[in-house]
């Protein structure tokens, strides 16, 4: 089993999470949503597969490049 | 017959037989474990078939035995014309079999900067293909020479010359440092490979000794530094052969030089296609994202859309296509980064494509949705309002015909840089759009202040204010006030794009050639 990370691609806050741990996500499903420049950003799983861990909670800011998830394909 | 020229003219086919032989058996195979193609195999992978003209197999170092040749070790450099998609081009690369295509130091040069590829190109107004697998220079030549030369012997006049004469591709093929990776950078169009190119201004061994900093090739220069972090070059491929498709795909939108018009190609998908995912591609919800690539697909002729540095200032996106088969440059916001706002790398991403489509006559599209300049105290250390007005000023400078489509925002400084200012300034927006010199929420409070504060419910009224002036920022009152130009049925931006540009040619056609610039960039 490989483990992907799922990175946020821009700085912001973290506004949703909308998946938790044991959850399945397919390709290109919202993990989290991050709020940045008053919009609301879905971070994307780039590989389907098992949600092990989520590494934000709600209202903690976020770096462009910084994991937010590990997915389990 | 012992008049005749035979023996020597056997000599030239022998001698062309050792330069096919690259830098012998052994180098070949090594080059060829490490996953990586040779120059000849790139060439022929490259062009069209049967088409490369070699120019010079002859140049070499030749060993003699009482006056007779022996063998000719070729110079580590192969070049000549070919025709890609049946037009000429000049193309050349080094050949890394022979002294890891090191420059050999002859005193006319057959490729790299100031060589004679270079000067084919701009002598005939033929496209410059670069395939760079080099490292440059050696001190190693200050024995030979017996003296150090100053910086730029073999200059980069005529490779900058010819940014504005014929269209410019470098493909990285192996490790590029020093000249060769200063001219990658003097394209219009760069591309390396995943994993088997790294470019950098100087390698590992100069970077550990003059900072003690030990890093691989690729943790230095691999496509994830050099293409997603710094945008030094454009694209990356995941292998060879697709980074040489991507050199013809970039082609098929160049005109051969800036004195003719780009090649307008037939086009099978009707004009008046429009599509009714369009009528919702952008969501009612003012805050959720779309995905702007697909508007351009769906807008553009089908399959055509090219886009440059898709991982490099990705708040912009910046795409070669076709509108009924005419090369097209759209340049398009894109929500799921910031919102679509401008930051450092976005701008300069944008000033490089706007001058590229200016300077081989593209007309460009803009599909706006640009919240404004990014914003916060990383932004301004990034000298974003800066790189930003440089965008603003080379948008202006343009001379091309320009179109705005608003899609949905367009705000502030950021949003001036997406119109044509300087020329018919013509703005058409979709039922979607929210124009202003500033979004609403982000005005209401300060210009609304005293009245907001002495209301029973200030909040209350904060929104009434907001909801008020967003209904005047409608769009179909700028409509009746011919504040933008037009209002589209968003399935029909295709047809209307297509209409308009067509009339546009005329115009393209009055500036063909060179183009004047005068000015300082901010």
């Amino acid at each position: 089993m490989a483990k992907t990370e799922v990175k946020s691609e821009i700085t912001g806050a973290v506004w949703k999470i909308l998946v938790k741990p044991g959850d399945v996500v397919g390709v290109d499903e919202p993990v989290i949503i991050l709020e940045s420049m008053k919009m609301e950003i879905p971070v994307l799983a780039i590989d389907g597969g098992k949600v092990t861990e989520i590494l934000v909670k709600e209202g903690e800011a976020v770096n462009e490049g910084q994991t937010v998830a590990i997915v389990e394909v | 017959m012992s008049d005749s020229w035979r023996s020597e003219t056997e000599e030239i086919h022998q001698r062309r037989r050792w330069a096919e032989e690259h830098g012998g058996p052994e180098a070949v195979a090594a080059h060829h474990a490490a996953g990586r193609s040779t120059i000849r195999e790139r060439i022929s992978t490259l062009v069209d078939e049967g088409s490369f003209q070699e120019i010079s197999a002859l140049t070499g170092q030749g060993r003699y035995d009482s006056g007779k040749v022996q063998r000719v070790q070729p110079a580590p450099y192969i070049m000549g014309l070919a025709r890609i998609d049946g037009r000429d081009v000049a193309l050349g690369g080094e050949d890394f079999t022979i002294r890891g295509g090191a420059s050999w130091g002859s005193e006319r040069r057959k490729g790299g900067q100031g060589g004679f590829i270079e000067d084919l190109a701009f002598n005939y107004r033929i496209p410059l293909v670069n395939l760079i697998d080099g490292a440059g220079g050696s001190v190693a030549s200050i024995k030979r020479r017996g003296h150090a030369v100053f910086p730029g012997v073999h200059g980069f006049e005529r490779s900058v010359e010819l940014l504005g004469i014929v269209p410019v591709a470098s493909a990285v093929m192996g490790v590029a440092a020093g000249g060769p990776a200063g001219r990658a950078v003097l394209s219009h169009f760069s591309v390396m490979v995943k994993g088997t190119s790294q470019i950098f201004a100087a390698g590992p061994p100069v970077v550990e000794r003059s900072m003690g900093i030990k890093l691989s090739r690729e943790e230095l220069g691999g496509a994830k530094i050099a293409v997603d972090g710094g945008g030094t070059i454009d694209n990356v491929a995941e292998s060879e052969q697709e980074a040489l498709e991507m050199v013809r795909r970039f082609l098929s939108f160049m005109p051969q030089n800036v004195w003719e018009l780009p090649p307008r190609h037939a086009c099978d998908d009707p004009v008046e296609r429009g599509d009714e995912e369009l009528l919702g591609i952008v969501p009612k919800h003012r805050r959720t994202p779309y995905n702007m690539r697909r508007v351009i697909e769906l807008i553009v002729d089908r399959g055509s859309a090219f886009e440059l540095q898709p991982t490099f200032g990705k708040s912009v996106i910046t795409s070669l296509a076709r509108l009924d088969g005419r090369p097209v440059g759209v340049i398009a916001n894109n929500p799921m980064i910031y919102g679509g706002a401008m930051d450092h790398k976005a701008a300069r991403k944008q000033i490089h494509f706007t001058e590229l489509c200016d300077t081989f006559h593209i007309p460009i599209v803009f599909l706006v949705d640009q919240p404004g300049f990014m914003v916060g105290p990383q932004a301004e250390m990034a000298g974003t309002l800066r790189e930003g007005m440089r965008a603003v000023y080379v948008g202006a400078k343009a001379t091309v015909p320009i179109v705005t489509v608003v899609i949905r925002k367009c705000y502030g400084m950021a949003g001036m840089a997406a119109c044509d200012k300087a020329g018919l300034n013509f703005k058409v927006a979709w039922p979607s759009a929210e124009i202003g010199n500033l979004p609403v929420e982000g005005g209401v409070r300060a210009a609304f202040r005293r009245e907001i504060e002495s209301a029973e419910d200030p909040a209350a009224r904060q929104v009434e204010i907001e909801d008020e002036l967003r209904a005047l920022a409608s769009p179909f009152r700028m409509a009746e006030a011919f504040a933008v130009e037009d209002m589209i049925d968003p399935r029909e931006t295709r047809a209307y794009l297509c209409r308009v540009l067509a009339a546009a040619e005329s115009r393209l056609k009055t500036t063909l050639g060179p183009k004047f610039q005068s000015g300082v960039r901010p």
